[in-house]
């Protein structure tokens, strides 16, 4: 047993912090109202930072290192919630497409640009009135010269706007594969992004496909089954719950200080129960959800057979804990939470999509009693 | 990081279930309906080693780590056992033993520690009085030097064990203007002329524990009892409430295990509408509800034992956030649990409404909720 972090841990996540300076803060800004040009261009330069310390290599090289990966996680989410998730489906789904189900070559062309942080991807999955939970995905390819014409909707892509590739999850013959798609090429049109509650640094937009040509080589599969698409979705879903503790810290962090340092009837209102006492019940899910997504990550690395059930409990205590301790942060800050722009009224705002993307808490809950059923 | 725990660590955690399973749990109902202490449980706790088992091997303990210790308190819980006798095994090994174990002289170790840890004499600590609960420094018991002895003035309330108790842990103050330098600790044995125990107090849950009064009239107790230095009863109480933050709170979370199996199974079993009530969702919500607050819960204990084990001495942080969280956190799927078994929930048969009632100590016992957020607000 073991609670420190170890000395790579602590690096890597020094170094994550080190990408970032008093002039951050403007760039996050232009990133949350920004347009698509922007937003690029503010991922892509802090992109290359990310790759220089080896952020970007995580999950791609020594796949097993969950801890690491969700300490260097917690660090970034701290920092920019919005480039935070902008980051991860890049890096750790397209890129993780690749780097597990990917061939040689496509390897070869991909991995290098994606942990150097040159290149944009996004992965595009759900459909319109539906989810791959329970029903097929409609988007199909059907044969045609060295490839495939590719045909389907798409919703809610992130990244879809500002990526250079997406990597699109469809059929060929009833088996799932992913075409590899470049941008601008014939056929695929990206959807005005879609404004969103939060998150609203992250592009997030449909996509259509109509006859759209995918060659062989850029696709992956075909898969009998569907465990492609779970582990995609287990991978979103350890990205929200490291995104739930950044979204946590900050939330926690705002509220404290200002707690510290506003003053009523001469005192500081962490003084009186009414404030302190919230922040304690803070700190406690921050802490309980933290040691919960850490066991989860360790689970993976050890194949714990509680690995999945334990992941999904840790996927839902930390998001519904994130919209409680943003809730608790905008109280404490009272006037001054309310207004824009500051962590607590964004937590409040960007708490939402934690639960409701990846595996949805409803649905998470549903696995997790299917495995509690097993039990005796 | 790393949340394993090593391969003899989950054997004896497996041994402690076989053990409690065949030895104990089929004595629990009775006894805690009864309201019961149940004397010969509590010796087969001792036999088996648990009463002792981070006590040297030279004192009968087992030299074990703090992590197994708590681990052995998950096993007794996750076997079926009550919470009461959880509780009197807590305010025993780690309230009233583990403070002379760890402060006491070489004497005061090798006449108490082997009996304690044998289950021979049962012990209890008395730090809260009738006027003083949370706030310690108040405590009004007195401890006055005369000649070679103390003598002791004072009440204690809510004491686990005290009427059962061979050797009680008092805390007195001995300086008489000073709050928390003021106190110190003492070994008082049963029978010492002048100390008495009030009438078991009924309670709503932990029933197989016994609680009550310990009164002190000119109670006369050699000067050799005082542990360690005279004022430095404060810090081993604060060390104290670590076990209570820890050790003590583990039993709950072995204990919601527990009760989850019994959930899946009764969701299978019962049927309602032509299928298992499992099938549906609003019961299926609840039972994930508890899986999740035992996963949530389960490392806040072990990283307090592994501080401890790491020697670092004091971890109020840690303890206040993991009793914080135990305490408040478990009233929503402990109620989910008894409601999950309808009218049968109810009944003292499923043992579901058991741990409903002994859970309900958890925000209270060893300090409260409050007190958590206290020490919390405190140290942020």
């Amino acid at each position: 047993m073991d609670f420190d972090y170890s000395e790579t841990q602590r690096n890597l996540r020094e170094k994550v912090k080190g990408v970032f300076d008093t002039d951050s803060k403007a760039s996050f800004a232009k990133l949350e109202s920004g347009d698509d040009d922007e937003i690029r261009s503010v991922v892509s330069r802090y992109l290359k930072a990310l790759g220089q310390v080896g952020y970007l290599t995580l999950g791609l090289e020594n796949e097993k290192d969950t801890l690491g990966l969700v300490a260097a996680q917690e660090s970034l989410a701290t920092i920019s919630p919005s480039l935070f998730l902008s980051v991860e489906v890049n890096a750790r789904i397209f890129g993780r497409l690749i780097a597990v189900y990917g061939t040689a070559d496509q390897k070869s062309q991909f991995l290098h640009d994606l942990k150097e942080g040159r290149l944009i991807g996004a992965v595009a999955l759900s459909e319109g009135g539906m989810n791959i939970e329970n029903n097929p995905l409609n988007t199909a390819g059907v044969p045609f010269g060295e490839g495939f014409l590719v045909a389907g909707e798409k919703n809610y892509v992130v990244n879809a706007p500002i990526a250079g590739w997406i990597a699109i999850a469809g059929t060929v013959k009833e088996n799932i594969v992913f075409f590899l798609i470049k941008k601008g090429s014939e056929g695929l049109s990206i959807g005005q992004r879609l404004p969103t509650m939060g998150y609203n640094g992250m592009a997030i937009s449909t996509i259509s496909l109509k006859n759209c040509s995918a060659l062989s080589k850029y696709v992956i599969g075909p898969f009998e089954g569907e465990e492609p698409l779970k582990t995609i979705r287990m991978w979103e879903d350890q990205i929200l719950t490291a995104g739930s503790l950044g979204l946590m810290h900050r939330c926690y962090t705002t509220a404290l200080s200002y707690a510290k340092h506003h003053k009523s009837g001469n005192k500081p209102i962490i003084a009186y129960q009414e404030v302190g006492f919230k922040l304690a019940e803070m700190l406690t899910l921050l802490q309980t959800a933290q040691l919960l997504a850490y066991r989860a990550a360790w689970m993976a690395e050890t194949n714990n057979r509680e690995t999945s059930v334990v992941a999904h409990c840790a996927k839902v205590f930390c998001a519904e804990s994130a919209e409680e301790v943003a809730s608790q942060a905008l109280q404490i800050l009272g006037g001054h939470g309310y207004i824009d722009g500051n962590p607590a009224e964004e937590g409040y705002r960007n708490a939402k999509y934690l639960q409701i993307a990846g595996t949805s808490a409803e649905i998470s809950r549903m696995k997790i009693a299917d495995r509690v059923l097993q039990m005796d | 990081m790393d949340f394993s725990f090593t391969a003899e660590q989950l054997m004896f955690k497996e041994q402690v279930m076989r053990f409690a399973t065949k030895e104990i749990v089929p004595r629990v109902q009775e006894h805690e309906l009864k309201g019961e202490f149940d004397f010969q449980s509590f010796r087969k706790l001792g036999e088996f080693g648990i009463l002792g088992l981070h006590f040297s091997e030279e004192l009968g303990g087992s030299d074990v780590d703090v992590v197994t210790s708590v681990l052995v308190g998950e096993a007794l819980g996750e076997a079926g056992v009550d919470g009461g006798l959880t509780l009197a095994y807590g305010a025993h090994t780690f309230l009233c033993a583990d403070t002379i174990f760890a402060h006491g002289t070489d004497t005061q170790r090798k006449k108490y520690i082997p009996k304690l840890a044998s289950g021979e004499w049962i012990g209890c600590m008395g730090l809260t009085e009738p006027g003083a609960g949370s706030d310690v420094a108040s405590l009004a018991t007195r401890a006055k030097k005369r000649g070679d002895k103390y003598v002791l003035n004072g009440n204690k309330m809510f004491i686990t064990n005290g009427p059962v108790s061979d050797v009680a842990v008092i805390y007195a103050k001995t300086g008489k203007d000073l709050k928390h330098a003021g106190i110190s600790a003492f070994i008082v044995e049963k029978g010492a002329a002048g100390f008495s125990t009030g009438k078991n107090l009924i309670k709503m849950g932990v029933r197989s524990s016994h609680t009550s009064e310990l009164i002190f009239e000119d109670c006369e107790i050699p000067e050799e009892n005082l542990i360690g230095q005279e004022g430095a009863g404060f810090t081993m109480a604060m060390q104290t409430v670590e076990w209570d933050r820890s050790a003590l709170l583990a039993p709950f979370i072995g204990g919601m295990t527990y009760v989850l199996k019994k959930c899946a199974r009764f969701a299978k079993e019962r049927y309602q509408f032509g299928r298992p009530i499992g099938e549906f969702q609003a019961i299926k919500h609840k039972l994930s509800d508890i899986k999740i607050f035992i996963e949530a819960a389960r490392s806040l204990c072990y990283r307090i034992a592994w501080c401890k084990d790491q020697g670092r001495p004091l971890n109020h942080l840690e303890a206040a956030v993991a009793k914080l969280f135990v305490g408040d956190w478990s009233l929503n799927p402990a109620n989910d649990a008894m409601v999950l078994h309808g009218g049968y929930g109810y009944c003292h048969e499923y043992e579901v409404e058991r741990y409903f009632r002994d859970s309900r100590l958890a925000p209270i016992g060893g300090g409260t909720s409050e007190i958590s957020k206290r020490i919390i607000s405190k140290l942020i």
